[in-house]
């Protein structure tokens, strides 16, 4: 019985989205507020059924239900109940009820946020969120329903794929998807903009914080993504160029580029076409990342989530495309309007390079993601596009980009004079050249690791000078060293919010390059007793035990780790066999420092215990990549905080 | 600035114990080097030299001992091209139609740079036009206009 509801609830709240979208596009027409209240209840009935499917499914995980196929996919009588909770993102199906709920929550939240103060683009925003909740829920009512039947109904699942087994997969997907389905509403705002040609700054001033919460929790996903990637995959990496990886990082790289040119527009009422392009192509590339690595045409570590859904999203994704570049052509004029520009040396040029870059740094992850598509087609040759490829082909980009962090900021609006050139960059500059210096002496050889870092030092002395200027002034005033560097954080909390985001991406920077050029790896079978040497530890193969861990069997590997400063410790890597999957699983055992991580992951063993294979590694700076992230976050909340200057 | 010489103490103090050559595996750099280019057959886009499954254990072990057997790099790279076709290469080799995946990102650039180019070149001139224009009429007092000048400047900082 409770499937069918659930379906039920499904296909309602699919009907009343297309008639909320429907009825607010008339209200918008017309004028006629009872139509627009109409939608507004509508969003709030699909809200309220959708909460209710998915409460309906997690109830299912819970009480076994076999017999619909999603539960029965998912989990078995082992999973414990955490595990049956989150698996209902664990797959397809479940993940598209969790998408639908936080479009149907961000519909809810944009009402009650923007009903007042954003009347005329209002029922086109309302309109256009509906339309996209309605599609995910025409997707779960026809090619993927998450409460279909199974006959016969088994006796136990198949249980949930070991890899998900995580708490890293309890938050990666809601952050993914949360940043995901945060686009919709620039989005929506931008095409109620184009549907009332009021394609000024409004829309942009109105979805600024919106556009930052997305592109925040598009950037959490990502990174627990890497970190789930690094401790449970047992490849020692963090991001391997996968689709699917590259599917969430191509909207990633545009609404970056859009977090910068709003900048323009706000300041100097420029590229107001480029503007609605890029949030434009960001939201189309989110639903081209699901098209891609969910429709299974192209193979890839997330394909434990694919099915026959590739024709649904790339129709939607064509009529997305098609209906705005129709709208766009619609409002030509207004939006083609010219900028103006002082001089090629002012922050207006650094903004523009800075989206010159990004958006060739999405165009070569596109390229290289669907190239063996391509290359298959033409030449019948299956070929890989990995990571060796696009490292190469990415970092001079992300150099560049690097470097504009630095110069962006600071350099002036419209012409920067010799003088302003001076008093910011001329200290960074030294400060960079000599640090690279220093590096270099220290030994470093990489060029790459030799630039990323001098340049890390050039940004973060550029921040550092602007940040000591603002501080001398106030203290000018009269004010403690304390209250004005709080004062200086709360009152410009935008720009000092996006230093700290600045700063972030650099701690994550120095993390990426450090574990490049500096980590060892080296792999050895040993008899027991043997021990294998790594940059000053002293791995000793002591033993292997094996247990029955509930829902697998374990054997377990134990080696003693010592180097001449620490004492000895135990780290046991072991490899988990499930008897729903063919093969074992590794599982890493790890110890985290600030500076180098062990990460040992077992191979081949003896059944006796006699011998084991095992990889070591000692994976330099990875910690810095998540302490990045950490920094990112406070950097988000103090750029979101409320304006304490005109309250709102 | 004391957060700035933290960093740099920081940055400073860690060089020294991680000057060593670039990321690898110690026994044989080019172990690495060539197991880092092929892709693990069973795996979803890991590398042989990463992936932690029997499989790639098993690649790495050929990798090794052809290495060890005097082969070079690129031969032990063709002897997998030979075995498993191109697509065991996780980058396409620089020749014929994959040179489109390569020149990509380099068109892409110089095309955004042109773009910039000509955008700027087309601004700056509207912007000079409009400059010359107001000209004509009577000017700003320059020790007025320095003032603006300056506020906008520190405007521009905020």
């Amino acid at each position: 019985m409770t499937p069918e509801l659930g379906h039920g609830a499904i296909i309602v709240a699919g009907l009343l989205a297309i008639y909320g979208a429907l009825v607010s596009a008339i209200g918008g027409r017309t004028g006629r507020t009872a139509l627009l209240e109409s939608a507004q209840h509508a969003a709030l009935g699909v809200f309220g059924l959708v909460t209710f499917a998915m409460l309906l499914l997690i109830y299912s995980f819970l009480t076994f239900d076999f017999s619909v196929r999603y539960v029965a996919m998912n989990t078995n009588l082992q999973t414990p109940y955490y595990f049956r909770i989150t698996a209902l993102w664990g797959a397809l199906e479940g993940s598209l009820i969790l998408w639908a709920w936080m479009v149907a929550l961000y519909t809810l939240i944009v009402i009650l946020r923007h009903r007042h103060n954003a009347r005329e683009l209002y029922p086109w925003v309302l309109t256009t969120m509906l339309g996209v909740a309605a599609f995910f829920l025409i997707v779960m009512a026809v090619p993927a329903p998450p409460f279909e039947r199974m006959t016969p109904i088994p006796a136990n699942g198949r249980g949930l794929n070991p890899l998900l087994e995580d708490t890293g997969m309890i938050t990666h997907p809601v952050a993914l998807y949360l940043g995901f389905t945060g686009f919709t509403v620039p989005f929506a705002f931008a095409v109620g903009a184009l549907a009332t040609g009021r394609v000024g700054d409004r829309w942009i001033t109105l979805t600024r914080r919106w556009t930052i919460v997305a592109w925040y929790f598009l950037s959490l996903g990502l990174l627990i993504g890497g970190w789930w990637s690094y401790h449970v995959l047992g490849w020692g990496g963090y991001w391997a160029w996968d689709p699917v990886e590259n599917a969430a990082f191509m909207p990633w790289l545009t609404g970056t580029a859009f977090l910068h040119s709003v900048m323009i527009q706000e300041r100097r009422r420029m590229l107001k076409l480029w503007n609605i392009g890029l949030v434009i192509m960001t939201f189309a590339l989110t639903l081209f990342g699901t098209f891609l690595t969910r429709s299974g045409v192209i193979a890839s570590v997330h394909a434990f989530t694919q099915g026959a859904i590739g024709v649904f999203f790339l129709s939607f994704l064509s009529l997305v495309v098609l209906v705005s570049l129709a709208l766009l052509a619609w409002r030509w004029e207004a939006l083609a309007a010219e900028g103006e520009l002082d001089s090629v040396v002012s922050r207006e040029s650094a903004f523009l390079l800075n989206n010159v870059l990004l958006v060739a740094a999405t165009f070569t992850v596109f390229f290289g993601t669907v190239f063996p598509l391509l290359s298959e087609a033409v030449r019948g040759v299956k070929v890989s596009v990995g990571a060796p490829f696009f490292n190469q082909v990415t970092v001079p980009l992300f150099l560049g980009l690097l470097f504009l962090m630095g110069v962006g900021p600071l350099i002036a609006w419209r012409r920067a004079s010799r003088d302003n050139l001076r008093r910011n960059f001329l200290w960074p500059i030294a400060i960079g050249i000599v640090s690279a210096a220093i590096i270099f002496a220290a030994g470093v050889r990489s060029t790459l690791a030799v630039l990323t870092l001098a340049l890390t030092v050039f940004v973060t002395a550029t921040v550092a000078v602007d940040f000591v200027r603002a501080t001398r002034a106030r203290l000018r005033m009269g004010e403690g060293l304390l209250p004005a560097m709080g004062g200086l954080l709360v009152r410009h909390n935008r720009r000092y919010g996006g230093f700290a985001i600045h700063l972030g991406i650099l701690v994550i920077a120095v993390g990426v390059t450090g574990s490049q050029a500096w980590s060892l790896h080296r792999e050895a079978t040993l008899k027991k007793g043997e021990a294998v040497e790594l940059a000053g530890y002293t791995f000793q193969f002591a033993g292997l035990a094996a247990r029955d861990a509930g829902n697998h069997f374990l054997v377990e590997s134990t080696f003693k780790v010592t180097n001449g400063n620490i004492a000895p410790r135990e780290m046991r890597p072991a490899k988990k066999f499930y008897p729903q999957e063919q093969s074992p699983i590794a599982h890493v055992d790890y110890r985290l420092g600030w500076v180098e991580d062990l990460y040992l992951v077992l191979g081949d063993f003896e059944r006796d215990g006699s011998q084991a294979t095992v990889k070591v590694q000692v994976n330099r700076m990875v910690s810095w990549i998540w302490i990045g992230g950490v920094v990112l976050t406070l950097g988000t909340l103090l750029a979101i905080l409320p304006d304490r200057k005109k309250p709102a | 600035m004391t957060r700035l010489a933290f960093l740099l103490t920081v940055l400073l103090a860690a060089t020294p114990a991680l000057a060593q050559p670039p990321a690898t595996n110690v026994e044989d750099p080019r172990l690495y080097e060539v197991a880092s280019q092929l892709r693990c057959v069973v795996c979803q886009n890991l590398s042989v030299a990463d992936s932690p499954s029997e499989m790639a254990q098993q690649m790495r072990a050929m990798v090794r001992e052809r290495l060890r057997a005097g082969d070079s790099s690129e031969q032990v790279l063709q002897f997998f091209v030979d075995k498993y076709g191109e697509w065991i290469l996780l980058s396409p080799r620089k020749q014929g139609f994959n040179w489109l995946v390569w020149g990509a990102p380099l068109i892409a650039v110089a095309l955004g740079l042109v773009i910039f180019a000509i955008v700027v070149r087309r601004w700056t001139a509207r912007r000079r036009e409009r400059v010359a224009a107001a000209a004509t009429r009577p000017a700003i007092d320059p020790a007025m206009r320095e003032r603006i000048r300056k506020e906008l400047e520190l405007e521009g900082e905020r």
